[in-house]
């Protein structure tokens, strides 16, 4: 029994104690979704520096992956915001957004769906994603375009593709790349492998560059494996949707050969913030959807900040502070 | 006598080489099925089309989540309160306070050495800039085992005074263990909503179980004649329950608390998954960041922490040895070293300072308890007395409070003490990031991993997985219901045929053959690598020492930690998703090699030694046979870990049952998460049960 005693005096001190300091805080709080890839992250971290810096909000950070998880998570509630979206990669975003998206006065996609998601506005970052492989092998074997991959491709294979060559794919089923689909489509003699996360497939390709073997691998820019290693693009046909678009869910998956997508590159992805429209419609935090309205971040800028984050391994608010006090003219102006 | 004897030899001799034959013919059989089909075996379509389990679970969470959502959302509520309430504290108060309400304790309850270890852990946990995950771990965790430890405690209870009851909750519990968390862990993001609340909840499905079952065996274990005799005195039946059994069963519940520490404080690093923060969301980040360092960093965090509420919950239930009088009482060196005389010098001061502090904590406790007695006693005289004796036997508890009182009143008033010191930084990052990128450019090493990974691809999994999946899915089940026939019987036979029908009918066949490869090529593995090591370790002590205490690390260090180097090495795909299941689920086999083979080493190798047998046939025609039940329930919590490892082998390119988890919550498609989930579950309790029942019969034939 003495034993019991112990353990709950243990406990009830604790108790006692936390009642007698907790504090309150009453800034105005936001809570954010962080992304799971560094570039996700520090648009967010700039977004999340400036209201708090500028705009007087304390935003709580909780990292989670992207997803249609996430989606759900905010039209639930439970976050209030999320940066980045990358439309080419979201199947959530045509079914929970209801606006159209702008950049630069031009309309680069409509979405008609329920509205449970708010569309805050543009994150400025423009994606492009392609496959790549190291600036050495493209040298050493001549490959200039993805035509040019069928003939080295014995170059390009490991125990597990057997004859063919091996393309570190897509790593997320989820991101909808069909990267198998295309390159049968194209004719190229490669197998696509899934490797389930980005850490996997970027840790092989780092693996194999420090090692100077030959390989491909499915990645987007901006991505800081760009500022530490050279690679280059295998430019794959540009992006084309035929008509009528009929490799959607909705239309079970019927490809049109090789007139449109998924036998072509991707589009541009021109990426968005997202939120809770219950939150942002809040006369309380309209200050808030001011600033994402006109937010717009600048690849180069975002680029900048990787090599920082990810190669030098600097601490990712620190960076992006550093950013703002050295560029005040480049954000200024998405302030209300 | 003799010719009794030999006569059952001789049957036994028959009968083993019948076994063989049948073995042989049954797995030939198999063969030359498998070269026959093209193409992977199916089920039935018409049977999967009609069988859409898919689509009642997700009908069934979309009414739950329509209509009950509020109830879910309200108990969420509550529980994020309590830890947001928790983790404001711990993070908003200065470090020194939260230092302190850590370290004392562990002075108080393990000495002087485990307060040193867990000086060292907090000190670990803020130079590697890990303060504030740590803490927020320390939050969730606590919490959780807070919980779990309540309602175990009553199921527990429950569970022993009803056999019913018992035989319910036992394969419910087995469920809990071995369904993969990832299938529970999403599903709870829709109901509870993401971060803390969600999180605990999870780690309750997952860590409850060992403090229901070890509630219940220490109350059903407390001696016949004890009960008999408080009975006989006239104890009622819930006297009986709370005055004898369950204050008897203490130590047996500890043991269970102690478990449950563990097996949360492992699960609270996966959910970083639903946004609960954390040592867990870290190490993701490094792994992301393909930063080994950091992730290595985050895993020690885990580590330390483990072992230092492992060995806080152990110190409470171990009793005190008393030593005799005469002899000087060690409190940081090993009592065996008082031979030498250094060490008494060593000693000295440590005993005279353990003294000053116990006379000046009891004089504090006395002054504080006439205090209250004279305060009290304005009102009742007796009880003032009985609070007065019941604060003065706490001089360790009551100026515990003290110091934290003492150290938060001057953060307030006086000083800004804040978060840990910055100038105290110590990082092992680059050390460990370099190592392994030297080892990634090695060409030896290099060319090792590549041979390795031929080897396993072309001449274990690919064959394997051909075979499993070709084989028309009639076959195996019949094979495994004949297998559930010969070690059990017949009722476990009709349920393995009906489980394994349901994972044909949900149409995920192809898929759990090649989880039943990849485990079975990691199982193999671990056998090959592990009994030797085992072996090693049963004659050679110091050996076996090192080797627990890496054990012990592989076994708490959060998993993804090591995923990294692997892919560095291996580059991602099924051998690299095989390797991580080996390094994952190795120590069990290795702990039981050895504990079964020194278990035995006494009389019985002697007694061979001694006909002159030579080593290798000792240990090869004593040794090994009789440590075969030791073997076999090491081999049985393999398997068991390597199914478990199936979940988490797709995030560095596994294939099978793991991948159509992820694949179905990705597209947040629960139902076929949850199949994919229950085909692990099955696959793991059928293996799981007919080598128990293969272990029970060796038992039986060899007397033990």
């Amino acid at each position: 029994m003495k034993l019991s005693k112990k353990i709950s005096a243990l406990i009830l001190s604790v108790v006692l104690l936390i009642g007698s300091f907790g504090h309150a805080n009453a800034a105005k709080r936001l809570h954010a979704a962080i992304a799971d890839w560094t570039g996700g992250i520090i648009t967010c971290e700039v977004a999340v520096a400036i209201l708090e810096r500028e705009m007087g909000y304390k935003v709580k950070q909780t990292v989670f992956p992207s997803g249609t998880g996430l989606w759900e998570a905010i039209a639930a509630g439970e976050l209030d915001f999320a940066c980045e979206s990358w439309p080419s990669y979201a199947e959530a975003d045509s079914v929970m957004l209801n606006e159209d998206l702008i950049y630069e006065g031009k309309v680069v996609g409509s979405y008609s769906g329920d509205g449970s998601v708010d569309l805050l506005g543009t994150s400025g970052i423009i994606g492009l994603s392609d496959y790549w492989i190291p600036r050495y092998a493209a040298e050493e074997f001549g490959i200039k375009t993805w035509k040019d991959l069928n003939k080295h491709k014995a170059k390009f294979a490991t125990i597990e593709s057997g004859k063919k060559g091996r393309l570190i794919g897509c790593p997320v089923a989820g991101w909808n790349c069909h990267d198998q689909k295309r390159l049968d489509l194209l004719g190229i003699d490669f197998q696509a492998d899934e490797l389930g996360t980005e850490a996997a497939a970027i840790a092989e390709a780092k693996a194999a560059y420090m090692r100077k073997e030959p390989f491909m691998l499915y990645l987007w820019s901006p991505h800081w494996f760009f500022g530490e290693f050279d690679m280059v693009g295998v430019q794959l046909p540009e992006h084309k949707v035929c008509d009528p678009d009929t490799f959607t869910e909705a239309g079970n998956w019927k490809d049109c050969g090789t007139k449109g997508w998924p036998a072509t590159g991707w589009a541009k992805d021109y990426t968005m913030n997202y939120g809770n429209p219950a939150t942002f419609a809040s006369a309380e935090h309209s200050d808030a959807k001011k600033f994402f309205e006109k937010m717009s971040l600048q690849n180069i800028d975002q680029a900048k900040m990787l090599v920082e984050v990810d190669i030098k391994k600097r601490d990712v608010k620190e960076v992006v502070n550093e950013w703002l006090d050295n560029n005040p003219d480049k954000w200024k102006s998405w302030l209300p | 006598m003799a010719t009794r004897s030999d006569l059952i030899d001789k049957s036994n001799q028959s009968k083993n080489i019948l076994s063989y034959v049948i073995i042989g013919v049954v797995f030939l059989v198999a063969l030359w099925l498998s070269t026959q089909s093209e193409g992977p075996s199916k089920f039935p379509k018409e049977v999967t089309d009609k069988f859409t389990f898919t689509a009642w679970v997700n009908d069934g969470e979309d009414y739950l989540k329509k209509n009950y959502r509020w109830v879910t959302k309200l108990i969420a509520s509550y529980i994020k309160e309590t830890y947001y309430f928790v983790e404001d504290f711990l993070l908003e108060s200065s470090w020194i306070l939260i230092a302190a309400i850590i370290i004392i304790p562990c002075i108080i309850a393990g000495g002087l050495r485990l307060g040193i270890y867990s000086s060292f852990v907090v000190y670990f946990w803020g130079a590697t800039g890990m303060w504030e995950p740590s803490l927020q771990t320390v939050a969730l965790m606590g919490l959780s085992v807070l919980l779990c430890v309540f309602f175990g405690f009553i199921l527990g209870v429950l569970c022993s005074q009803s056999n019913r009851f018992e035989n319910f909750m036992k394969p419910v519990l087995d469920t809990m263990q071995v369904m993969p968390a990832f299938v529970y862990l999403f599903p709870a993001l829709f109901f509870f909503g993401i971060g803390g609340a969600p999180a605990i909840l999870a780690t309750m499905i997952y860590a409850m179980p060992p403090i229901i079952r070890l509630t219940n065996t220490g109350i059903r274990q407390v001696p016949a004649q004890t009960i008999e005799s408080a009975t006989s005195f006239g104890s009622s039946k819930l006297q009986l329950l709370f005055k004898i059994k369950i204050p008897l069963s203490l130590p047996s519940i500890m043991m269970g608390i102690n478990q449950v520490i563990m097996m949360a404080l492992a699960l609270v690093v996966l959910a970083c998954f639903i946004g609960a923060e954390g040592i867990g969301g870290q190490v993701w980040q490094a792994i992301r960041r393909l930063d080994v360092g950091w992730a290595m960093e985050g895993g020690l965090c885990i580590l330390f922490m483990a072992i230092m509420f492992d060995r806080f919950s152990l110190a409470f239930s171990k009793t005190e040895r008393t030593l005799p009088s005469d002899v000087q009482r060690f409190y940081l060196l090993p009592q065996s070293w008082e031979k030498y005389q250094i060490a008494k010098i060593i000693e000295m001061p440590l005993n005279f300072g353990n003294k000053i502090l116990k006379i000046i904590c009891q004089l504090v406790t006395t002054i504080i308890a006439s205090l209250f007695k004279l305060l009290v006693s304005v009102f009742n005289k007796s009880t003032a007395d009985n609070i007065g004796e019941f604060i003065s036997k706490r001089y360790y508890v009551i100026p515990y409070f003290l110091i934290l009182l003492f150290i938060a009143f001057l953060d307030h008033y006086f000083l800004e003490i804040g978060t840990f010191p910055k100038e105290w930084k110590l990082s092992i990052r680059q050390p460990i990031t370099n190592a392994v990128e030297s080892l990634t450019v090695n060409p030896g090493f290099i060319s090792f991993a590549k041979g390795l990974r031929a080897f396993v691809y072309l001449n274990l999994l690919r064959p394997l997985d051909v075979f499993l999946t070709q084989i028309p899915w009639w076959y195996t089940l019949t094979v495994f219901a004949a297998l559930g026939y010969v070690t059990v019987g017949i009722r476990f036979a009709i349920i393995t045929a009906l489980l394994l029908l349901f994972i044909g009918a949900c149409g995920i066949w192809t898929q759990s053959m090649i989880t039943l490869s990849s485990v079975l090529v990691s199982v193999a593995l671990c056998f090959v690598v592990g009994v030797p090591l085992g072996i090693i370790a049963s004659y050679n002590e110091r050996f076996r020492n090192i080797q627990n205490v890496v054990l012990d690390a592989m076994q708490t260090l959060p998993y993804f930690c090591y995923l990294i180097p692997v892919l560095m090495f291996f580059g991602g795909g099924t051998v690299s998703a095989v390797l991580a299941t080996v390094i994952y689920s190795i120590p069990p086999i290795v702990r039981l090699t050895s504990l079964g083979l020194t278990q035995v080493s006494g009389t019985y190798s002697e007694v061979s030694r001694s006909f002159g047998g030579t080593l290798i046939q000792t240990l090869n025609k004593v040794k090994f046979p009789l440590a075969i039940p030791s073997l076999v329930i090491g081999f049985n919590q393999t398997v068991i870990m390597a199914f478990a490892m199936q979940i988490v082998t797709p995030l560095i390119g596994g294939k099978g049952l793991g991948l159509e988890v992820f694949n179905g919550l990705a597209r947040s498609d629960t139902g076929r998460g949850l199949a994919a989930g229950i085909g692990i579950v099955l696959l793991a309790i059928i293996i799981d049960r007919i080598t128990l029942a293969y272990t029970k019969k060796q038992r039986e034939a060899l007397g033990l």
